[in-house]
């Protein structure tokens, strides 16, 4: 295909060259240029090997529907599938082609070609069966992925995008002659309007054809000019150019996507792209129509292009693509481009049309007539041929004469579609128009007006009765435009969707989707196989299921259905579209939530004492908390965790508790709602005392747990677990707006407000004395499950005794800032006593070592506290509480629950892990019944032998026998079934 | 994204609020007997129906205030929301627009062919 440049055009910068690199090689193209334009400049039109046969493909289109010209832009992070026909060149660029190796030219992949004919539609399905399960997975999907597909994934993307919203009363999308117009009547008006084009350059059809020839008596340049400044200088209207909406959702919401950096390269570091997001009253599409291509033998071969885009190649980028198109079509939409060739001094080398003489446009006939352009009527393509590029096409003519044509460029029109992917996301209903062949608008869902070509206008001549009728809802100024056109028609077109091929052939293939490689031969054999629903036709063969969504084939193949089903197109219906219309990258999407932005990091008033003292940290929630501390580099995690709980056992340990959940309730009713919102009973608790409580959702079953200070009868502080604190404050919000209206009671979270310190060990009481010299932690001042509120240095504290590692212990809370400040001086203080920070997972050993439970490990939503042994916990007197009913359901009696009990390997040697099943049989033999399984394992140095928390069916009376944990191996270990509690039965030194 | 109209704070954006199932869903009086049908009907059973529905939402991310609103299922619009001691309104007052399944076009659809 040899190019040439038009000398004069606007859009072009014919002085600024700009050199950019296709698969390695320099080429030049000039400012203005996209990668299309600029490869077809250099005579270049083999872009890209296909989908699934590897056959080379050209540039098809000149738009955001093409389907073939897919291409890696190696200097973007290796951005892959970017439509070389909008993404613009810049000095330096490096693009490569997609899905060739080893190189374009000779594509190891094409030997699929050979092999077509077996890889039909279903080929996978059928094929890829057996000989067994594994073979998918490890050998044909390996395989078959490597071999298909488009480009390949970024491997370092850096990609920065940002969010913005609006709100306005009217959106206008498409910037061209009726997205003006449109703009235009709401100059100066009282509406806030959003005009957004996909193009640097408003003006659409006007630039992109010379089908108009006036407007208002000034030549369209001119007019363009004149009205982009009325619009432009109007403070009401906002232009968002290089825009492309994506997505039209429900209550006008609108997505759209803006590139930031058109014909230049990204920055890094910089915003690349904007996703905005918009709100509007009203949306007016003006977005155009998409020509569609036609199948026959080969009409995938580079050299082939829609005849709209020949032209907007010309007008655009001042480029021919080639001296001598043959042009194929059958309708009147190709008409301008005739006129726009003999204009530019170029001649088509052979006009064919399918249409007859007599339908054929006057005006037409005499232009061909004139400029003695050889006219083919009611003829067809059988084919086209050429080896990685078109040489010749055969031509039958009215008389069923085969004729050979030789061209290196052949255009072609299939006829015109409204835009309508973004009219149905809005779910907005289509109709058939079996005039024009196409589905068009009918009945909007939301307040949607279209325009023009959108809304199936494909001629001119109602352009101001239209706009005034359909903006009557709005208080603006009647539009009165005057237009003349230089191809005078009405839109005219013929059915046709496919040409047969002359021969018949195995190899022979006529393309209905050329990104998906989906041939018309696809389709018929589907319909066989009985996938006549539109639906199911497009996933067994993939029709239309590629990034362009079959912009321009998926009405032909609707058509070929429905002549083969003998249906008509409406019965037949379309498959739906999705958004978006276009890809867009996913770091678009993200915007700003990414990396350290993408979830917040909560973090403890200690927490930099922590990073200075070796602390490994866990993620709990949103929450980093210590895991475990390294007294240097090399001691392992399991060496600190025992050295961590051995010294709380036999010292004393200190814990960061600030990402306990604290709630304070208050309120004159307050003592109601916390027997009614926890299972426990508060009302003969004592001012000053703190209770474990647990709480249950409707269903009976253990939600959460902590401990209760009752300060008063209207005044209680809870604590939650880490990952609980948001749901049980939530829980509590909702039963005392929704069910207990009446309880005078307020809720709120303290959980940053206080920092936590947990300590414990049998040192701990010294350790307290020293830190907090005026206050008595006697037992007899100070006893087990009692709180008291200080003042230490002017800081309001509150210490409860209370103990999750089975210890002595006390739980001090502080106003977060005055924390670090107390916890340093803990830390000296404690020196001499041994006193050593731990991390969780010492916490996790200790308190499994005392048999209590952590909600969320050892119970999982199907747990009561019968189950877990807590019966003790029930306040059985109240009347009601959150689940009490269902504490008798039917379900939650039955004898074989799951429940908690203690697993100890019966030779101690053994080891176990969370996860393993226990089950009664030493043998496994399939099938295995599964009495449950452990929820919580540690070693213990303690102890001197691993143990475990495990629910189990009918656990409690199971306690004393012993059962089996199977192995990954298929082997068992021996257990005995215990009491959850391993260490300090009685308490002693809790109350110690 | 719908647009909610939160009852103390006006309309807001749908990613503040959080869903809470069906409405005037009566909490059995924990100080009656209860029997195992009525207690499990209003701890498990809720309905799910095309089209008008009485349903629950919270303000999470503003005022944390619950409230009702009707919903349309099949379209997702929220007809009316109103605070939880108002009295809930007739759904007759309202129309269910769409009959397709969940909105989709009564034309053109793949989901379904028009019959002759």
């Amino acid at each position: 295909m040899k190019s040439i440049n038009l000398k004069e055009n606007q859009f072009i910068q014919f002085h600024q060259k700009i050199s950019f690199k296709f698969d390695g090689v320099k080429y030049f193209g000039y400012k203005g240029d996209t990668i299309a334009s600029a490869l077809l400049r250099n005579n270049i039109n083999l872009v890209g090997r296909s989908f699934k046969y590897h056959r080379p493909r050209g540039i098809y289109t000149c738009g955001i529907e093409e389907p073939n010209a897919l291409v890696q832009i190696i200097s973007e992070y290796s951005e892959p599938n970017t439509r070389a026909t909008i993404k613009k060149i810049y000095e330096g660029m490096e693009i490569e082609s997609q899905n060739r190796w080893p190189s374009l030219e000779n594509d190891f992949g094409s030997i699929n070609n050979l092999f077509s004919p077996i890889f039909t539609a279903g080929f996978y399905y059928k094929t890829f069966m057996g000989p067994h399960k594994k073979f998918w997975k490890n050998l044909y999907e390996p395989l078959i992925r490597r071999a298909a597909g488009l480009g390949k994934p970024p491997k370092d993307f850096k990609g920065i995008s940002n969010h913005i919203h609006h709100n306005v009363d009217v959106t206008i999308i498409g910037g061209g002659l009726n997205g003006l117009l449109a703009a235009k009547s709401f100059i100066n008006s009282n509406y806030d309007v959003l005009l957004i084009d996909f193009e640097e350059q408003l003006g659409g059809i006007i630039n992109n054809s010379n089908k108009i020839s006036l407007i208002d008596n000034k030549e369209p340049k001119d007019w363009l000019k004149e009205t982009i400044q009325e619009i432009e200088g109007s403070k009401n209207i906002k232009i968002l150019k290089n825009t492309l909406v994506t997505t039209y959702n429900y209550i006008n919401h609108l997505i759209a996507i803006e590139d930031r950096f058109v014909g230049s390269k990204p920055i890094e570091g910089k915003v690349n792209s904007t996703l905005h997001k918009i709100r509007t009253g009203h949306t007016i599409l003006c977005n155009g129509h998409i020509e569609r291509f036609l199948s026959f033998q080969n009409n995938d071969l580079p050299g082939i292009m829609l005849s709209s885009s020949f032209e907007k190649y010309m007008c655009r980028y001042g480029l021919a693509p080639s001296k001598e198109p043959v042009i194929f079509s059958n309708n009147s939409n190709s008409n301008s481009l005739v006129y726009s060739l003999i204009k530019a001094g170029l001649k088509p080398k052979a006009y064919i049309d399918s249409r007859s003489g007599e339908e054929i446009e006057p005006n037409l006939f005499e232009l061909i007539r004139k400029n003695d352009v050889p006219l083919y009527t009611n003829s067809q393509i059988k084919g086209a041929f050429g080896n990685k590029k078109i040489e010749k096409i055969l031509v039958e003519d009215s008389s069923g004469a085969l004729n050979e044509i030789k061209c290196d460029c052949l255009c072609l029109s299939g006829g015109i579609n409204p835009d309508v992917h973004l009219f149905t996301q809005s779910k907005g209903l289509l109709d058939w128009d079996e005039k024009d062949l196409t589905y068009k608008p009918s009945k909007p869902f939301q307040p949607t007006i279209t325009l023009g070509s959108a809304s199936g206008q494909f001629n001119f001549d109602n352009l101001n009765s239209d706009i005034n009728e359909k903006f009557k809802t709005f208080k603006v100024k009647k539009l009165d435009v005057k237009l003349e056109l230089n191809t005078n028609t009405k839109y005219n077109i013929e059915k046709l969707w496919e040409v047969s091929p002359q021969k018949k052939s195995l190899w022979a293939k006529s393309f209905i989707d050329l990104q998906n490689d989906v041939t018309t031969k696809d389709i018929r054999q589907a319909i066989t196989e009985g996938f006549d629903r539109i639906e199911h036709l497009k996933r067994y063969t993939t029709n239309s299921m590629g990034t362009d969504q079959g912009k321009i084939s998926s009405i032909n193949a609707l058509g070929i259905v429905s002549d083969l089903l003998d249906k008509k197109v409406n019965e037949v219906g379309t498959t739906i579209y999705r958004p978006p219309y276009a890809p867009l990258s996913f770091s678009a999407i993200a915007g700003r939530n990414c990396y350290e932005f993408y979830d917040p990091e909560r973090k403890s008033p200690i927490h930099s004492w922590h990073l200075k003292n070796g602390a490994i940290f866990e993620d709990v929630g949103q929450w980093k908390r210590p895991w475990y501390f390294q007294i240097n580099k090399d001691e392992s995690m399991h060496d600190a965790v025992q050295r961590e709980s051995k010294n709380v056992r036999e010292n004393a340990g200190i814990l960061d508790g600030s990402t306990l959940g604290k709630i304070e309730i208050k309120g004159e009713d307050a003592l109601e709602f916390m027997n009614l919102i926890y299972t426990n009973s508060f009302t003969k608790m004592k001012q000053g005392s703190a209770r474990y409580a647990l709480m249950l959702g409707e269903d009976g079953m253990v939600k959460d747990d902590g401990i209760i200070c009752k300060i008063s009868d209207q005044h209680f502080i809870a604590t939650t677990t880490t990952g609980g604190a948001a749901t049980v404050l939530g829980c509590m919000e909702e039963y005392a707006q929704t069910e207990w209206p009446n309880l005078k009671v307020f809720m709120n979270s303290i959980t940053e407000q206080y920092a936590t310190f947990n300590i414990s060990g049998p040192k701990t009481r010294e350790i307290m004395k020293k830190a907090f010299p005026n206050i008595n932690f006697s037992n007899e001042w100070f006893p087990f499950m009692t709180f008291q509120f200080h003042e230490f240095n002017g800081v309001p504290i509150r210490i409860l005794r209370a103990s999750f590692t089975g210890e002595l212990g006390y739980e001090i809370y502080i106003p977060s800032n005055s924390a670090p400040k107390i916890w340093d001086n803990i830390q000296s203080v404690g020196k001499e006593f041994g006193l050593a920070p731990y991390g969780t997972e010492a916490m996790h050993l200790l308190r499994a070592e005392k048999g209590y439970i952590i909600v969320g490990q050892d119970t999982d939503g199907s747990i009561t506290p019968i189950d877990l042994g807590l019966s003790w916990m029930i306040g059985k007197s109240k009347k009601d509480f959150l689940g009490k009913r269902s504490l008798t359901r039917s379900d939650t009696i039955r004898e074989d629950r799951k429940q908690l009990v203690g697993i100890i390997p019966s030779n101690k040697a053994d080891k176990l892990e969370e996860g393993q099943h226990i089950i009664l049989d030493k043998e496994i033999k399939s099938p295995v019944p599964m009495l449950g399984h452990i929820t919580s394992c540690y070693y213990s140095s303690t102890l001197g032998h691993d143990f475990a928390l495990a629910v189990i069916k009918n656990g409690h009376s199971m306690i004393g026998t012993k059962a089996y944990a199977s192995t990954s191996s298929m082997s068992t270990t021996g257990v005995d079934i215990v009491k959850p509690v391993f260490y300090d039965e009685d308490n002693k030194r809790l109350i110690s | 994204m719908l647009i909610i109209n939160c009852p103390y704070c006006g309309p807001r954006d749908q990613s503040e609020f959080s869903n809470g199932g069906e409405a005037h869903v009566k909490r059995p009086d924990g100080s009656k007997e209860i029997g195992d049908r009525e207690w499990g009907e209003y701890v498990f059973i809720r309905a799910n129906p095309k089209g008008l529905f009485y349903e629950r939402w919270v303000h999470t991310h503003g005022c944390r205030k619950w409230f009702n609103c009707v919903r349309d299922t099949s379209t997702d619009e929220i007809l009316v929301t109103y605070k939880l001691d108002e009295k809930k309104p007739n759904l007759n007052n309202f129309k269910s627009v769409v009959k397709t399944p969940s909105g989709e076009p009564e034309v053109g659809s793949g989901n379904f062919t028009v019959e002759k």
